[in-house]
């Protein structure tokens, strides 16, 4: 299947959506809430383009290109003057929701806003609520965090906005998030996140730290990995391979290589 | 049949050209003694190169909870998907070989792809200590 984007033709795979095609072919079109590891939502609107077909009878239409599935000779514009009209409002709406936060003021500049026309939220912090962090944790199978609440209350919270019992503390949501807006603190070998510590998992042999104990043992019960595995950390499991290596080594095998070499 | 990653400890003589040409090949250059390939020192002029050894039943693959590790079998190596990986770390402390490794300086996990079916360090190891065949 092909589909003509900005006057030229590229391949394209059925089922997968136009911002996939746009993303592969390194066309530049700005989109937050977007992750290959999740399903495609639809939240920030930043990823509108222009679409139309031959066979549409002169139709054009303007679509949020991460959930348009492709279709073949698909018509697509990333920029047309419409297009960037409605960018440029959802980054003014934006601007107005989180007007300190530098991801934002950014993208909007390279739009030409330099300040909301809108009221600027007075109690702004960094989330634009594209549900990206909720959105993993669900994939992953924790549901530790959800969207809650109605209108201007509208946060990402944990149930009673408590410490989240189902949290394990692996900060795809942090590593994930567009904004930056959650935070969390590794004090020595403890974790804190959504109000909750946990303990990491220390190296046995040098104390480098990588996961939490209870992500270790989500890992250990629900994916079949034994649990010895997370013991050490990778540096010193490489070299526990070197020296497993050498004891299955036969070292004499250089010299013989040497002689072939010679001759 | 597919290709396999082959180490011969007994040849290496420690030169760290394969961690060279993998830093080159995989990012410009920068950081040699953070690549995906490490030459460990075992003892007196003996050295066994580290790598990933492409399992049969990878653990990282296992511990991946949003699919961003998967085999690819035309290759016969496992691939990371970069933009589905989502830096949780699970095949990092999963492997138990130690050869998914953190990128401090990009914020990344790397790890071997075997250069998608032509290893530089293979191809520049002058003692032929690491082939690819």
């Amino acid at each position: 299947m092909k589909i003509q984007i900005n006057g030229r033709w590229y391949k394209a795979r059925e089922g997968e959506m136009v911002l996939d095609v746009l993303r592969r072919e390194g066309i530049e079109v700005p989109a937050l809430c977007a992750h290959e590891a999740v399903e495609p939502y639809g939240a920030c609107r930043l990823c509108m383009v222009e679409i139309t077909h031959e066979d549409w009878g002169g139709w054009k239409g303007n679509v949020t290109s991460c959930l348009y599935p492709v279709e073949d000779k698909l018509i697509v514009q990333t920029h047309t003057e419409d297009v960037i009209e409605l960018r440029k409002m959802v980054l003014n709406l934006l601007l107005a929701r989180c007007p300190n936060t530098p991801e934002i003021q950014k993208l909007a500049e390279e739009y030409g806003i330099d300040i909301t026309d809108f009221v600027p939220r007075e109690d702004a912090d960094d989330c634009i609520m594209c549900g990206l962090c909720t959105r993993v944790c669900t994939q992953m199978g924790f549901n530790a965090i959800s969207v809650a609440g109605r209108g201007y209350d509208r946060e990402v919270a944990t149930p009673l906005k408590e410490a989240p019992p189902d949290c394990v503390g692996c900060l795809a949501c942090v590593n994930i998030c567009p904004t930056n807006h959650i935070k969390y603190q590794d004090v020595g070998t403890t974790r804190e996140i959504w109000g909750r510590q946990f303990e990491l998992v220390k190296c046995k042999e040098c104390g480098k730290a990588l996961i939490t104990r209870e992500f270790a043992d989500y890992l250990i019960k629900n994916r079949d990995i034994p649990a010895d595995y997370f013991d050490v950390c990778d540096d010193c499991k490489r070299a526990g391979t070197a020296k497993n290596f050498k004891k299955l080594v036969h070292w004499e095998e250089k010299e013989e290589a040497e002689e072939e070499v010679s001759v | 049949m597919t290709k396999r990653f082959m180490v011969r400890p007994a040849l290496c003589i420690g030169c760290r050209t394969c961690e060279l040409a993998c830093s080159l090949t995989h990012q410009e250059g920068k950081t040699p003694g953070r690549t995906r390939i490490y030459p460990l020192a075992v003892g007196k002029e003996k050295w066994v190169p580290v790598a990933c050894l492409q399992c049969d039943d990878p653990a990282c693959v296992k511990s991946c909870l949003v699919d961003a590790l998967r085999m690819n079998e035309e290759l016969g190596y496992i691939e990371l998907l970069q933009e589905r990986c989502i830096k949780c770390r699970a095949c990092v402390a999963a492997c138990p070989f130690g050869c998914s490794l953190i990128d401090e300086e990009q914020e990344i996990i790397v790890k071997c792809d075997l250069c998608e079916g032509n290893p530089a360090c293979a191809r520049f190891c002058p003692t032929k200590a690491l082939e690819y065949k």
